[in-house]
């Protein structure tokens, strides 16, 4: 056994504020598991932004020791990529639950992705609204009963996976609170990817969650893709596995690009490279703007 | 088995203890953690229980540094946290808001049954005869605990009869 240790302990990361989350939920896993992950990565917690939008999982920055902006509803990616934009040698975390992400902030995914900023998402996916007390949420199953959808919802839910797929992200990754060294292991590979990754984390509501939701049952039923022989480069069978959301729970790389392609901010450090050596100084820019 | 980058057929005594020392301190700062969780959702019994635990996980993590330290003065480890996963810490969905003595206990003793089925896993793959004995030493304890919390879970009343759904007032629309 010849590990060398890490520098930095997990408990470098746990900030002294006490999470108020519900006991039981699955968000406490998310936050060990990241814990561990940062850990291994090794950077220091004053290298690290990690930003959230509003719900119950957003708290999760207040609970490191980095760096961390609790945002507003839904506009996580647009504030992390600013930062990653106006300081790329930062490590850019973001976080948020499933309605933040693919409801209030849905129209920022895409985009961000597309973009592909070296940012890590982490989506504590928990098919309700919790912090508001159990409204019907994105990814909620269609017939599920909420205090918004007292008969039964009549909407087609969400696919996050197939989703962010087909936006073209170049890490795509479930895991659960359930598995807390597979969930670990994925937010470090997820954070070492060189480009946009997207971590979909199963994470139960514990108070307006349902009983097949709940880490008991998680247990008994993931599925480790890896285990299943899933290649992680192939695309199609990636798009294929991701179908199976909301009716089995795998967990795993669904997808990592083998050819990542430039990040945005090299892409624009290389494009201020290039058209600053025939700029003009800051003075004789102003110089034109002045009244004469 | 709950751990990463360590060679349990090839462990030597040092590591073994540091191993032993981390999951008792595991299982310490988890029952810290839940005990601050009971504090702020009001659930005081379980709290002071769970405070409790991590007296008691605390002491037998001193106990084994002590032993560690005895043997092997300060020399370097080379396993740390990030190694184990939840090896005696309780898992977090076993708790819950306004979660009974009786419930309390019976998350301490699924912690007590994983803990002694991993060094139960764990023997046979052992091959230095003094951590065999370690390990051993410390299955043994963990039938002590088992027996210990089974006769603190013996002497609480018995259990409501009512089913705890009757007297929830959450999730509202279910």
């Amino acid at each position: 056994m010849d590990t060398q240790l890490p520098v930095l302990q997990p408990k470098d990361f746990k900030s002294d504020l006490k999470p108020i989350w519900c006991p039981g939920c699955g968000d406490y896993g998310v936050v060990q598991a990241l814990y561990r992950a940062l850990s291994a990565i090794g950077r220091p917690p004053h290298e690290i932004a990690f930003i959230s939008g509003i719900g119950c999982s957003s708290r999760i920055p207040g609970y490191t020791t980095a760096y961390g902006f609790n945002t507003v509803h839904g506009r996580s990616l647009p504030i992390a990529q600013g930062i990653k934009l106006a300081n790329p040698d930062l490590l850019v975390l973001c976080a948020g639950g499933d309605g933040d992400g693919f409801s209030i902030g849905g129209g920022h995914l895409p985009h961000a992705i597309r973009r592909n900023i070296d940012i890590t998402y982490i989506v504590m996916d928990n098919q309700v609204y919790g912090l508001t007390k159990g409204q019907l949420s994105p990814t909620a199953a269609k017939g599920r009963k909420t205090v918004t959808s007292v008969y039964g919802s009549i909407e087609r839910p969400i696919n996050p996976l197939l989703q962010v797929l087909s936006y073209g992200a170049g890490f795509v990754a479930q895991s659960t609170p359930a598995d807390m060294p597979g969930l670990s292991a994925i937010i470090e590979e997820a954070i070492r990817f060189p480009g946009f990754a997207f971590v979909n984390v199963q994470s139960p509501c514990v108070t307006y969650g349902e009983e097949h939701q709940q880490m008991k049952a998680q247990k008994a039923t993931m599925k480790s893709l890896s285990k299943l022989g899933h290649d992680p480069s192939d695309f199609l069978k990636a798009l294929e596995w991701a179908t199976h959301y909301g009716q089995e729970l795998h967990t795993g790389v669904f997808y990592r690009t083998p050819t990542p392609g430039p990040t945005y901010e090299a892409q624009i450090a290389e494009r201020k490279a290039a058209l600053s050596k025939n700029a003009l100084p800051r003075e004789r820019i102003l110089e034109l703007f002045q009244t004469r | 088995m709950a751990i990463q980058g360590i060679d349990i057929d090839n462990l030597s005594l040092k590591d073994a203890l540091d191993l032993a020392t981390l999951i008792e301190e595991e299982a310490r700062d988890r029952y810290e953690e839940l005990a601050e969780q009971m504090q702020v959702h009001h659930t005081p019994g379980a709290e002071a229980f769970f405070r409790k635990m991590v007296r008691i996980e605390d002491k037998h993590r001193v106990e084994l540094e002590k032993r560690r330290h005895e043997l092997f003065g300060s020399a370097a480890r080379r396993v740390n946290r990030s190694m184990i996963f939840d090896i005696e810490a309780p898992d977090y969905d076993l708790v819950r808001q306004g979660m009974t003595a009786r419930e309390a206990f019976a998350a301490a003793m699924s912690s007590e049954v994983k803990a002694h089925d991993f060094f139960v896993a764990a023997l046979p793959r052992v091959k230095n005869p003094e951590v065999k004995a370690l390990f051993e030493e410390l299955r043994d304890e963990e039938i002590e605990h088992k027996q210990w919390v089974q006769a603190e879970i013996d002497r609480l009343p018995p259990a409501p009869s009512t089913p705890e759904d009757d007297v929830s007032d959450e999730p509202v629309a279910h």
